[in-house]
């Protein structure tokens, strides 16, 4: 690996190059044990605001439940979706959280493939926001289907009906993509925690906590760290990280075929895939600096998670933005160059809805589409534009406040594919109006405070950051320092 | 497992560690090294050791992409739905279960199989009840553990001790 920390042993220390591309972790200064002993410290007893914070997430949980009860007892008619909008707020949640996800598997495989080396001080975080966001995508087509005790008729399996599921249906795609998507996310997060689980245990042990050690013992595996074990792992471990490389790819490419495989104007276009991969990528990127900047002031993680984490992270959010920027308008340049009066229609319909001159005056009115087009263009496309300053990319809560513009705007994005084209299929005598129910919102803040837990529950409870990683990164502790790679 | 026999002893640094591992492979015995984090000088030490974990991989993962295309080829021939004139069974849409099945199956069984070689070589290549507990392996020491006949203890032991080893345990 291209690493930039080199022990000096004129100087007698480690020298650190920041701009030549390391993350410039302080675990390069470190030695083993001083490593262990301040990621562990991370896991001490929380302080009131953690649980005033947990509290809060709690309680927007409890909505989320309490709404999904009414939900479920009511039916999906208690929602606002009704002919011709059949996906409402639930495919939106559901295809937002797909995005978030990506952002984890991107960090912990496709650049632990291309040997990024800021990534060992986020990527377990950003996995664990992969298994939570997932998690929580996941329970939203389970309830859009109405009656999701009845879920398990998706799973190919011989039953009294003598039917199978459809194939060849994108819906049937999007189970296999997702269920398999969940699963790898799932293991190739354990895989990466089980030496860290051995460290937990044998300090607990060194510690005197048996009840830890008794907790932590199962979740390592029996780990020791021996040459066997550690040759199995790291294979095991690359192996894992091809694998998910390309299934980051294909999950968001299958979810937007849900859309582009219909005949629907302004889904039915080849653009989808790549679109929704690259908005995945910029939304899943953004909600890990909306989480991972507080948390870094909270457990004053400057030294790792350092400025230069944060500039290479918005590097690629101003990337993906620019494609997603450029998707939006290549949308309208396909929509007017087909010809098609519907695409026309369509596209014409998302930022100007019934209006029929440029001007808000008289009795035309903005529709919900309207409102997501123009958030969603300014908060994708427009406000991440700062960040193409370095004082701005170097500034952690300038892009923290940028990343939370973009959440809000690829959510919107995502309710903008969703919800327009519905509303304004082919026939006009057909259109419809949607608007979201106080229980569709409701389930929506629970979602994100289901997320938000968990997310809260994990940093307390796992290590935040991969200890063995740090420890690969830093220098070996050499009795001869010339001796040193 | 039978009673360990040999020699095991706690490193400070790794040139230490990787020096001791040569000599002992000199001496026609393959040690068994402990680590707090993967190290490639250990690799180097002990010969370059190689895993049979990309096979299971692969095996499994056209074991995946097989099922992936004759499950729904079998589904679709079993229950026909013409649609379209379309054909029944359709290369195109398979190939994204496929494609999917082909991951999962080998993700499932790399972790499996990494898992289960882990138990087979706790068995084949056996460590002392003491280098198992002893709890700063896992933290910042380095261990070496080498299996020998009782002649050899100490002479090992000496290599060890000379070598800068904080603390060298014999167990008969």
């Amino acid at each position: 690996m291209g690493t930039t920390a080199e022990y000096n042993a004129t100087a007698g220390k480690v020298v650190i190059d920041e701009h030549q591309g390391h993350p410039g972790i302080k675990a390069t200064t470190l030695d083993y044990g001083q490593i262990n002993d301040e990621m562990l410290a991370m896991l001490d007893k929380p302080r009131p605001s953690y649980y005033l914070l947990l509290l809060g997430f709690l309680m927007a949980l409890g909505l989320g439940a309490l709404s999904l009860a009414i939900q479920v007892d009511v039916g999906i008619g208690y929602s606002g979706i009704s002919h011709p909008i059949a996906w409402g707020f639930y495919i939106t949640n559901f295809v937002f959280w797909i995005g978030i996800g990506h952002a984890g598997t991107l960090i912990s495989a496709v650049f632990y493939l291309t040997r990024a080396p800021w990534r060992t001080a986020i990527y377990r975080s950003a996995e664990a926001m992969t298994v939570f966001a997932v998690m929580t995508a996941g329970l939203f087509p389970l309830l859009h289907t109405g009656r999701p005790w009845l879920a398990y008729w998706l799973i190919p399996y011989p039953n009294e009906r003598m039917l199978w599921v459809n194939f060849k249906s994108p819906l049937v795609w999007d189970v296999f993509a997702v269920t398999t998507y969940m699963s790898v996310s799932i293991m190739f997060f354990m895989l990466g925690l089980i030496p860290d689980m051995a460290i937990l245990r044998d300090e607990a042990i060194r510690k005197g906590k048996k009840l830890k050690a008794l907790i932590y013992a199962p979740m390592a595996l029996a780990w020791r760290g021996t040459n066997h074990q550690w040759i199995h792992y790291m294979r095991g471990y690359l192996i894992f990280a091809a694998l998910a490389t390309p299934l980051v790819f294909s999950v968001h490419s299958i979810v937007s075929w849900d859309f582009a495989m219909s005949s629907v104007p302004g889904w039915h276009t080849t653009i989808f895939a790549p679109y929704f991969v690259a908005g995945a990528i910029f939304s899943g990127l953004s909600m890990v600096m909306t989480v991972l900047i507080p948390m870094r002031a909270v457990f004053g993680l400057q030294d790792y998670i350092t400025n230069h984490v944060i500039q290479s992270v918005s590097k690629m959010i101003i990337f993906t933005s620019m494609i997603v920027g450029y998707a939006y308008a290549s949308e309208f340049f396909i929509g007017y160059y087909s010809g098609s009066p519907f695409e026309r229609a369509i596209f014409y319909y998302r930022p100007f809805g019934e209006m029929e001159s440029w001007t808000l005056l008289g009795e035309n009115q903005i529709n919900f589409p309207q409102i997501a087009f123009w958030l969603m263009v300014f908060c994708n496309v427009i406000a991440p534009i700062p960040l193409w300053r370095w004082k701005i990319r170097n500034n952690a809560l300038a892009v923290w406040i940028i990343t939370i513009f973009v959440n809000i705007g690829m959510w919107f994005e995502r309710f903008n594919i969703v919800g327009s084209s519905l509303q304004h299929e082919y026939d006009p005598a057909a259109w419809g109006e949607y608007w979201p129910t106080v229980v569709e919102v409701g389930i929506t803040v629970g979602s994100f405070g289901f997320f938000f837990t968990l997310f809260t529950l994990f940093a307390k409870s796992l290590p935040p950051m991969a200890i063995m990683e740090l420890k690969e990164a830093t220098n070996p502790p050499m009795r001869n320092a010339a001796k040193g790679h | 497992m039978s009673k360990f026999t040999g020699v095991w002893a706690i490193f400070e640094y790794l040139d230490e560690t990787t020096e001791t591992i040569e000599q002992v492979r000199k001496e026609g015995v393959q040690p068994t090294v402990i680590s707090p984090c993967p190290r490639h000088e250990i690799d180097h030490a002990l010969g370059e050791p190689t895993t049979i974990v990309p096979w299971i991989a692969l095996a499994f993962g056209a074991l995946g992409c097989f099922i992936g295309y004759s499950l729904p080829a079998w589904t679709a021939s079993d229950w026909v739905l013409p649609v379209s004139g379309k054909p029944i069974v359709a290369i195109p849409p398979f190939t994204i279960i496929g494609f999917e099945l082909t991951i999962l199956f080998a993700a499932i069984h790399t972790l499996a199989g990494l898992a289960l070689l882990g138990i087979i070589d706790s068995f084949r290549f056996p460590i002392p009840k003491g280098a198992k507990d002893y709890p700063r392996f896992q933290r910042d020491r380095f261990g070496v553990v080498v299996r020998c006949e009782e002649s050899k203890l100490e002479e090992f032991e000496n290599l060890m001790k000379k070598n800068g080893a904080e603390e060298v345990h014999v167990e008969k």
